[in-house]
C-alpha cells in the first residue's frame, strides 16, 4: 500500500508494541489495565500489537538491562516509520531506584530516542491513556512532516 | 465426464474444486495487496521479528527439542539417573562382576 493511502485512512488509530526491558511488572499492570473494560483504550482503535513490524508506537517499560540493550535497539529499528516511543515508568524515564545499578544500560533515553515519557511508579492508567493521546498528535505531526517531504510510497 | 470422479466413498468435482482455489488465491492475492510496503527493505524493517532475538542462521536452532517436554520428569529423576549413569561404565568386567554380586544376593535370599 502506498504510503500516503496509509497516512489517509490511519491517522488516528495507534497500534503500539510492548517491550518490557526489565520492568518489574508493576507498570506492565497498569498497561494491561488501560485495555480492562474499565478504561478500554481499544474503543479509541489502540491496541497491542504482537510484532514491532505492525506497530506505529512503541512503548517501554523497566530501565532497560544490559541484556535488554540489543533487544530493545532492534525492535526500535523494526518499527516502520513514521513510529513513537512512549516511555511508561519511572524507571524507563530515569532509572528511578535502579539508576546507579551495575545491571542497567538505561535509563530508555540513553538506547533509543523517546518522544512521551509517562511519570509514575506505577503510572495511573488515566496517565498512560494522556501520554498515549499525546502519542498520536506526534505521531501525526510525524506523519504530515513525511508527507510535507513528498514521501511517496 | 472427467468433471466429477468417482472415489468410492462418492465423487468430487474438479472444477467445484478449482474454483475454490481460484476465490482463495483470490482473495490472497487481494490480502496481500492491502499489506504495507512502507518499511525500508534490506534494513532490520524488513526482518522477521524473532522475539527480539538475533533471527538464526541455522534452522536446527529454531527447534524446539522433543526432550524438552518432560524436561521436569528428567530433572526431578536427575538423582536415580545420574546413579544408574554411573554404573554404567560400558566395561564387560563390570558387568559380570554385577552379575556375580547379583546372583549371590539373590542365591542368599533364596537359599538361605
Amino acid at each position: 500500500m502506498k504510503m500516503t493511502r496509509v497516512l489517509e485512512i490511519l491517522p488516528k488509530s495507534l497500534w503500539v508494541f510492548h517491550c518490557n526491558s526489565g520492568s518489574c511488572n508493576g507498570c506492565d499492570i497498569e498497561i494491561v489495565a488501560t485495555i480492562t473494560p474499565r478504561y478500554d483504550i481499544e474503543r479509541f482503535g489502540m491496541k497491542l500489537v504482537g510484532s514491532p513490524r505492525h506497530a506505529d508506537a512503541l512503548l517501554v517499560t523497566g530501565p532497560v538491562t544490559k541484556y535488554m540493550t540489543e533487544r530493545l535497539k532492534r525492535i526500535y529499528a523494526q518499527v516502520p516509520d513514521p513510529k513513537v516511543v512512549i516511555v511508561v515508568g519511572n524507571c524507563g524515564a530515569s532509572g528511578d531506584v535502579f539508576y546507579k545499578s551495575y545491571s542497567l544500560d538505561g535509563p530508555v533515553d540513553n538506547i533509543i530516542p523517546v518522544d512521551v515519557y509517562v511519570h509514575g511508579c506505577p503510572p495511573r492508567p488515566e496517565a498512560i491513556i494522556e501520554g498515549a493521546a499525546k502519542a498520536v498528535l506526534l505521531l501525526e505531526k510525524k506523519r504530515e512532516e513525511l508527507l510535507k517531504a513528498g514521501a511517496s510510497r | 465426464m472427467w468433471s466429477k470422479v468417482l472415489t468410492g466413498f462418492g465423487y468430487w468435482d474438479v472444477y467445484a474444486w478449482l474454483s475454490f482455489f481460484l476465490v482463495g488465491g483470490g482473495m490472497v492475492c487481494l490480502i496481500r495487496s492491502l499489506g504495507r510496503t512502507d518499511y525500508k527493505e534490506g534494513t532490520d524493517q524488513d526482518e522477521i521479528f524473532f522475539g527480539s532475538n538475533p533471527v538464526p542462521e541455522d534452522g536446527e536452532d529454531l527447534k524446539v527439542p522433543a526432550s524438552s517436554a518432560y524436561w521436569g520428569y528428567t530433572q526431578a529423576l536427575k538423582p536415580f539417573y545420574e546413579g544408574l549413569v554411573g554404573l554404567h561404565t560400558g566395561m564387560a568386567t563390570d558387568y559380570v562382576g554385577w552379575y556375580i554380586l547379583v546372583t549371590a544376593l539373590v542365591a542368599l535370599l533364596v537359599l538361605v
